[in-house]
Formats: structure tokens, C-alpha cells, sequence
């Protein structure tokens, strides 16, 4: 068992813990609790855990400075829980270095996906991973080289390197600000409007249909994702 | 009204404000000319040092007022002449239009008048001049005050004496003593047109003392000294001076006459804006800048306050002290006998005037005049004017806050009622429904079959999702409405928020759909997240009534705006529920167990109206309903950037 993933929960609702624990704990994951921020900090530094599940409304201290703090010295995976009333902060936090959000309430197959895609992503660094294989999208990053249903896209420069940055991200969400940051460098900041204009051309290159995009998944207010299950269905609230 | 090209290049367009109330003809030309081109536009007054009375300057401020608040750069500019301090004006920014009024000419100074559109013409200046006529039936009266310039006028009088006297010994070495009489009497009539009744006076002092002493006629052949003569002289010399007192008198009514035009044309202009004001404080900010210009007084509104004493209006200025105003409105009252009724109640070092309620006075009027003086008695009508006008801005003010009140009370009531229902059933009936099949899944082990168990499990899922949905849209609606949540725009192309708001509806289930979206589709500013809300929530309408027939989403660009339909083939919305539908909990009565809660579409028009665009709902023809939105571009979008580097 000692093989298995530690995940930390710092969240301060009883009723929210009573679900995670055991539902994480089923999957096999080693589970530590914690119930407030100062508590959590404490607890990530004894375990060093591999992904902590962090809630941005803790009462004794602002998950947003958790989240600073927790970044200070580590690098594993961190994801967000928020409150509906909470979105705003939901990009800081992503910005922050926070890997991935979820918005209460969601489902435990939502919560499961989420922890899975960015255990694998940390586990393996993307410089690892030059395929991507997703659906009938398949991406060489070593080569540079985009086909769609074995036919090969020609992307320019720009477009490439857009869709770079999500594939190395893989199935979590990058936000308007690090794609800008990444691909147009400091001059971006803030020109979502280039983004969107080259996040529209790629998909007409990449989707089959690009109205109802399977892989370039809009998060709204808050940045994009590369689907990472390459099913169509990209994760989110359970609905059906 | 002479032609004038459009500029191109789009420069402010000038306007050459005079002082008379006719000039508020300049402006409004000026407003009409530069709303027209959508470009900038400024009003000067010119003033030309010794030239305007003090009350054509209060006059022409306050139409310069007048032109700030329709939207112009007012300005005030003292130069020699006029035309040198429009040309100043049209150098350091070249306008694209000059406007200038045009008095219909009646003699020879009105043509002087004229005289300056060619001046300004003749100056090399390259721009367009509009010359609006003023309605000039009454003739322009000789501007200025002799006494502001004595040696000036001095100078001109004994140069136009002396000409006169040189012109008309010239002519009557030929025709004799007529033609001298009447050179002379043309100098009068002449300085009295420029410089008034006084100058008039010394003029004709002046010509008698030439007469008698500067052309002894023996010597050359005259008999101009000799009393008869000069006795006939004088005589005619009277003459004149009684049509110049006659025209005085004229001239005196005419100058009342104007003022009692330009005092109703301010009137006017205060009644109009205070129909404008919404609040007291905005009232108090009109009515005291208003008389701080005309009266030269600085003002003060003294109100009731809520739960007693007194308030000084506006807040923002502390008013000087002042005696208790309940003391003082019973003296307002009735004014004492023999006194003038107009009188403000002076007492150093303000001046206090009633503002009216319903039941007498309820208000002070307080002035404190300029330099601790008095204000001036032919304004005491028009000050009172004032006050009436503000009491009743005031009046009205009390009477919308009162209905305003009783509306927004009647409103929350019906929302908190209606809300209360919603809860009351929309939140209990998934409720039951979660405690009923927890509890059943508690029960001792074995009691229900595994497929059971699976759904009532099921059941807690879905009904906990639609209580979270049902939460999120009142939290939603809340903070939209209170504006505690902010729209955030960025311009984005309508496909991207079209294709994710169909993502997640397709999640909830197959839901056919035929996208139309034209590939050139300008960009839009909108909040990416709220507008898929928008989206989402008619997809989700059109899949409760269509039932299974597919959905058509439309969109186009209209003008200065991108306008989207959602068409169902469902029952459609009957005409007298187009605009309830989108009110808060409202559903259609014959559609009340159909899942939907009344929130979605209010929702939509709360976003919409955010948006500063808007929804609406019409029938499809051929049966159902298009729910159709107009979101306006403002502007035309980024440039899109360059592809840069490799």
C-alpha cells in the first residue's frame, strides 16, 4: 500500500469530508484530513502529500494564501474547491499555480477524473510524454507534427504553440492568463481577444465540428482545456 | 442662412455666443450642427473690455451654462474685438465650422456687424462659416456706457465735432447757414446712436460753442454771429435734442423689454433643468449655481431635515449661520404694509426668500450677496421666480419618492411572497424526495432489492442536482440584480460561447440542435460565462417543450449589433405572456409541472440588460416559439493581432 498516492483534504465542512474520505479512500488513496488552513500547512510539510484537495473558503486563514504558501515549497498537484460564490477567486488561484478546480457541489466520477488527470500529469513531466493521442487527434511534440484522423493539419507557428501549451496540460484547465503569458509572452497580458480569435482558427482546423468542440473545451470567464479523455464527454458535473 | 460644407477632417465646431437671449439660437445650432457630425464643439463669449453691461455678462454666462450642460466647451474670452478673439479662439485648434449670429441689418452699425463675418473671412482662415440670423425686428440698440471711457468718447466727440464744423464751413461758403445747421445735427444724431442721451447733450453744447465762437462769420462773409442766427441755430440744435430724447426713451423701454425676455428665457431654463433633477440635493445643486451667476450670491436651500431641524442644501458647501427658520417663516407670511411684497427678508449678512410647501412657506432660500451687499431691487422678481421654481422641483421630488417608495414596497411584498411560494414547493418537493429514499436506503439490511437501491440512489442524485440548479439561479438572479456580480467583457467571436453552452446541454441528454452561425460573425464584448447561462437556459427551455423536435440557433449580425435566435417547435408562448415570461417565478399557467422554476428567463433578461442588450420572444412562424437577443458591439472590435515570430 505504500505505493498508493497520499492525498491531503484541508476543508472545513464536516459533511463535505464525511463524503471524500471514504470515497477516496475506496480508490485506494492514503488519506489525511485537515480542518483548517493552518492546520493543513502544518500537515503538508509532516506527509508531504501527492495532491492536496484545497477548499477556498476555510475560516482561519484564506485558501488563497494557502495555496501561496503551499507553492512556496512544493510542486505536487494542488486542486481547488470553490463555492459558487467563490468563481472570481477561481482564476487567482489557477494563476497561483493551483493544478485544476472543482465547483460544489460535483460528483464523486467528476472528483475521481480530476485527481486522476493530475496525478498522471505530475507523475509524468509533459517533456516525457512527446505523443498525445486523443480520440482521432493525434499530437508529436517532439516532431511537431498534428494530424487529425491520420490526415496531417498545418498549423502556423502561433497556433502550434497554443495548442503546446494546453496538450502539455493535458485534461486540466489552463487559464487566459498563462496560455498569453506562454505563447505571446509578457506583450499578451491581458489581450484575451488574441486568444480567442486563434483558439477559434485552431478549431477549425483540429474539431470536426467546431461549434460543438470535443477537444478544445471552453471554460468560461476562466481559460481552456485540452480534453484529456479524448471522448467527447469532458469531465464535469454529473448530469446524466 | 448662408451654405456651409461639412468638414471632413472633424474639428470642433465654434459658435460666437452674443449676450442677448436670441443668442440661445447659436447654441442650439451649435448642439443640432455638432450632434449631427458627432463631433466636439465649443461656445465662446467674446468679451470686449468696456462694451457689455454687467447684466449682458450674467445673461451670456448663463448661456454659456446653457451650452456646457448640452454638451459644449463653454469659454470666456476677453479680447480687444470680437473678431480677434474668435480668430484666437479658431488658431489654437482649428475648427471645422464657425457659427455666428447675424442681426438683420437697420442701419449702419448692424452693417459693421456684418462687417465681421468678412473680417474673419479676410483673415486667411480656412473654415467654413455658418451665419445664423437672428430674428432682428427690433432695432440693436448702441452698445456701451459713456462714462466707462470718458476720454476716449471725449476724444471721438471733439473729433467728430470739429469735422462736422470743418464739412459744414466748407458747405456753407456754398449754400449757406442750412446746410452748417444740419451737418451738426447729423454729428448729434450720430454720437447719440453711438454713446447715448449724456454724450448727446455735450454734443450739442459742443456745436453751439463752435457755432457761436469758432467761425465768427463777418470775416468771412456770413452774419453767422448774429443772434437771430444763433437763436435759430440753438433752435434747431432743441430739435434734435428732443427726437434724441424721445429715442431714449425708446431705447430705455426696448432694453426693459429685452431684459423681461431674457429673465422668462431663464426661467425657462431653470424650470427645465430642474425638471431634469431626481433627487434634492440635485435641485439645491441647480438652483444655487443658477443664482450664484445671475445674483452674484452665493446660496443655500434650508429644508427640513427627517426627525427635525433643519438641513443646508447642498451638503457639500457649509452654509453661513442663520437665524432658526421656524422663527423666521411666519414673517414671511405676510409683508408688512407699505413694503414691497417682492422684498427678500434681509439680515446681515444674508438675504432670505420662503421656498413653498403645500401649506405655506417650508424652506429658506438663503443668499449671502458678494461683497456683503444687498441684492439688487430690479431682480427681486426674478429671484422670487426662482424660489417658486425650486419649491415646486422640490414638491415633485416628494411626491416620485413617494411613489417610488409605495412601488418598490409593492414589489418586494409580490417578490418575497412569490419567493416564498417557489421555496415552499420547488424546494420541498426534492427534498422530500432525498430524505424519503435515504431513509428507505437505511432501512435494515435486505429489505430492498439491489435494482431498488440502485434507484433511489439515483433519485438522490438527480434531485440534489436540480435543488443545486434552483439555488444556483436565485443566488444568480440575487447577485445580479443587487450588482454584486460584475460583468466582465471581453471582446469575443459568439461561436465559442454558442459551441460551449451546447456542450453542456448535451450533456444533460441528446438535444438536436441546427447551428447557424455565418462564419464572418463580427466579435462581441461579452461576459464568456454569463451569456452561456443565457444560451443554456433557452437550450434547456426549448428541450422542456419541444419534445424531441430539433432546435434551431441562429445568429447574424445586425448593424452595430449581434442578434441570436433560439426557435423551438413547442407550443409557442401566447402573446399576452411575451413579456411575463420574463418576470421572476412566472410560468405559464397551463405549464406549472413541468420542472422549470421561472427563474431561467428572468435570468436571461437580468444578463441581457447587463449586457446593455436585450431579449424578447416571438412567435415562430409555423408554430412555436423564437426567444430572440440583441447584444450591441459598441464599437467596432480590437484589431486582430499579427502572427509574429516562429
Amino acid at each position: 500500500m505504500m505505493t498508493q498516492p497520499q492525498i491531503l483534504i484541508i476543508e472545513d465542512e464536516a459533511a463535505l469530508r464525511r463524503f471524500l474520505v471514504p470515497t477516496l479512500e475506496a480508490q485506494g488513496y492514503r488519506v489525511e484530513v485537515a480542518e483548517g488552513g493552518h492546520e493543513g500547512l502544518r500537515q503538508a510539510r509532516t506527509h508531504n502529500p501527492d495532491l492536496v484537495l484545497l477548499d477556498l473558503g476555510l475560516p482561519d486563514l484564506d485558501g488563497l494564501e494557502v495555496l501561496r504558501q503551499l507553492r512556496g515549497w512544493s510542486r505536487k498537484p494542488i486542486l481547488i474547491i470553490s463555492a459558487r460564490h467563490q468563481e472570481g477567486e477561481k482564476v487567482a488561484a489557477l494563476d497561483l499555480g493551483a493544478d485544476d478546480y472543482l465547483t460544489k457541489p460535483f460528483g464523486a466520477a467528476e472528483l475521481l477524473a480530476r485527481i486522476r488527470v493530475a496525478l498522471r500529469h505530475a507523475a509524468r513531466p509533459a517533456q516525457d510524454t512527446p505523443l498525445l493521442v486523443l480520440g482521432a487527434l493525434r499530437l508529436d511534440l517532439e516532431r511537431r507534427d498534428v494530424s487529425v484522423d491520420g490526415t496531417p493539419v498545418h498549423l502556423t507557428p502561433l497556433e502550434y504553440r497554443l495548442l503546446e501549451a494546453l496538450a502539455r496540460r493535458a485534461g486540466q484547465v489552463v487559464t487566459h492568463a498563462q496560455l498569453l503569458n506562454e505563447v505571446w509572452g509578457p506583450a499578451g497580458a491581458g489581450q484575451t481577444h488574441y486568444l480567442r480569435i486563434y483558439m477559434g482558427t485552431l478549431r477549425r482546423k483540429i474539431e470536426v465540428d467546431p461549434t460543438r468542440p470535443r477537444y478544445l473545451i471552453t471554460e468560461p470567464s476562466i481559460g481552456y482545456r485540452l480534453n484529456g479523455e479524448g471522448s467527447g464527454n469532458r469531465p464535469g458535473p454529473e448530469m446524466e | 442662412m448662408n451654405a456651409a460644407k461639412a468638414d471632413p477632417t472633424g474639428g470642433p465646431i465654434l459658435v460666437g455666443l452674443g449676450s442677448d437671449a436670441r443668442s440661445l439660437r447659436l447654441v442650439h445650432a451649435g448642439f443640432r450642427m455638432a450632434s449631427e457630425r458627432g463631433c466636439p464643439w465649443r461656445v465662446v463669449h467674446v468679451e470686449v473690455p468696456g462694451w457689455n453691461t454687467p447684466e449682458e455678462s450674467d445673461q451670456a454666462r448663463v448661456w454659456l451654462q446653457e451650452a456646457s450642460e448640452l454638451g459644449a466647451e463653454a469659454l470666456w474670452v476677453r479680447a480687444p474685438s470680437v473678431v480677434s478673439g474668435l480668430l484666437a479662439q479658431a488658431r489654437g485648434r482649428t475648427p471645422s465650422l464657425i457659427i455666428l449670429g447675424l442681426a438683420r441689418a437697420r442701419g449702419p452699425w448692424d452693417r459693421l456687424e456684418r462687417s465681421r463675418i468678412h473680417a474673419l473671412l479676410g483673415r486667411h482662415l480656412d473654415v467654413p462659416l455658418l451665419a445664423v440670423p437672428l430674428d432682428g425686428d427690433a432695432p440693436r440698440e448702441p452698445r456701451g456706457d459713456v462714462f466707462r471711457d470718458l476720454v476716449g468718447v471725449g476724444a471721438a466727440l471733439a473729433v467728430i465735432l470739429v469735422l462736422a464744423g470743418i464739412f459744414g464751413a466748407a458747405l456753407a461758403v456754398e449754400i449757406g447757414f442750412p446746410a452748417l445747421a444740419l451737418v451738426f445735427g447729423l454729428a448729434i444724431w450720430f454720437i447719440h446712436q453711438r454713446w447715448g442721451l449724456a454724450t448727446a447733450l455735450a454734443g450739442v453744447a459742443g456745436s453751439l460753442a463752435l457755432y457761436a465762437g469758432v467761425f465768427p462769420g463777418p470775416a468771412r462773409g456770413l452774419a453767422v454771429g448774429d443772434w437771430p442766427h444763433l437763436a435759430a441755430f440753438a433752435a434747431n440744435q432743441g430739435g434734435v435734442l428732443l427726437l434724441v430724447h424721445l429715442l431714449e426713451r425708446l431705447r430705455r423701454e426696448y432694453r426693459a423689454g429685452r431684459i423681461a425676455q431674457a429673465e422668462s428665457v431663464l426661467l425657462m431654463l431653470l424650470g427645465r433643468s430642474l425638471a431634469r433633477c431626481s433627487t434634492i440635493e440635485e435641485v439645491a445643486e441647480v438652483l444655487t449655481q443658477r443664482i450664484q451667476g445671475l445674483f452674484h450670491a452665493e446660496a443655500w436651500m434650508r429644508l427640513p431635515a427627517e426627525g427635525g431641524g433643519w438641513r443646508s442644501y447642498p451638503e457639500g458647501r457649509p452654509a453661513p449661520p442663520c437665524p432658526a427658520p421656524e422663527q423666521m417663516l411666519p414673517a414671511f407670511a405676510a409683508a408688512p404694509a407699505g413694503e414691497d411684497p417682492l422684498a427678500p427678508l434681509h439680515l446681515a449678512p444674508c438675504a432670505y426668500v420662503p421656498l413653498g410647501g403645500p401649506a405655506g412657506p417650508a424652506g429658506l432660500l438663503q443668499l449671502r450677496p458678494a461683497g456683503g451687499g444687498s441684492l439688487p431691487q430690479h431682480r427681486w422678481g426674478l429671484l422670487q421666480a426662482f424660489a417658486t421654481q425650486g419649491s415646486l422641483a422640490l414638491e415633485r421630488i416628494r411626491w416620485v419618492e413617494a411613489a417610488q417608495r409605495a412601488r418598490v414596497e409593492n414589489e418586494t411584498e409580490r417578490a418575497r411572497s412569490a419567493l416564498l411560494g417557489a421555496v415552499s414547493h420547488d424546494l420541498r418537493t426534492p427534498l422530500a424526495a432525498i430524505q424519503g429514499a435515504a431513509t428507505s436506503l437505511l432501512l435494515p439490511e435486505g429489505a430492498l432489492p439491489e435494482a431498488s437501491r440502485r434507484d433511489l440512489l439515483a433519485m438522490i442524485r438527480d434531485e440534489s442536482v436540480r435543488l443545486a440548479r434552483l439555488l444556483g439561479n436565485l443566488l444568480d438572479l440575487t447577485r445580479l440584480e443587487s450588482g454584486v456580480l460584475r460583468v466582465q467583457k471581453a471582446w469575443q467571436p459568439l461561436d465559442e460561447v454558442v459551441g460551449s453552452a451546447l456542450g453542456r446541454a448535451e450533456r444533460e441528454g441528446p438535444l438536436p440542435v441546427d447551428v447557424v452561425l455565418p462564419a464572418d460573425l463580427p466579435p462581441v464584448p461579452l461576459d464568456g460565462g454569463l451569456m452561456e447561462q443565457v444560451l443554456l437556459n433557452l437550450l434547456a427551455n426549448a428541450r422542456r417543450h419541444a419534445g424531441g423536435s430539433p432546435v434551431r440557433l441562429e445568429a447574424w449580425a445586425a448593424g452595430d449589433s449581434v442578434e441570436l435566435a433560439v426557435e423551438d417547435r413547442g407550443p409557442g408562448i401566447p402573446e399576452a405572456y411575451h413579456a411575463r415570461v420574463f418576470e421572476k417565478f412566472f410560468r405559464m399557467p397551463d405549464r406549472q409541472g413541468d420542472g422549470g422554476v421561472g427563474l431561467g428567463l428572468a435570468i436571461c433578461d437580468a444578463i441581457l440588460k447587463a449586457h446593455e442588450g436585450r431579449i424578447w420572444v416571438e412567435d415562430r412562424a409555423g408554430g412555436g416559439a423564437r426567444f430572440r437577443l440583441s447584444l450591441p458591439t459598441g464599437g467596432p472590435p480590437p484589431e486582430p493581432p499579427l502572427e509574429t515570430g516562429p
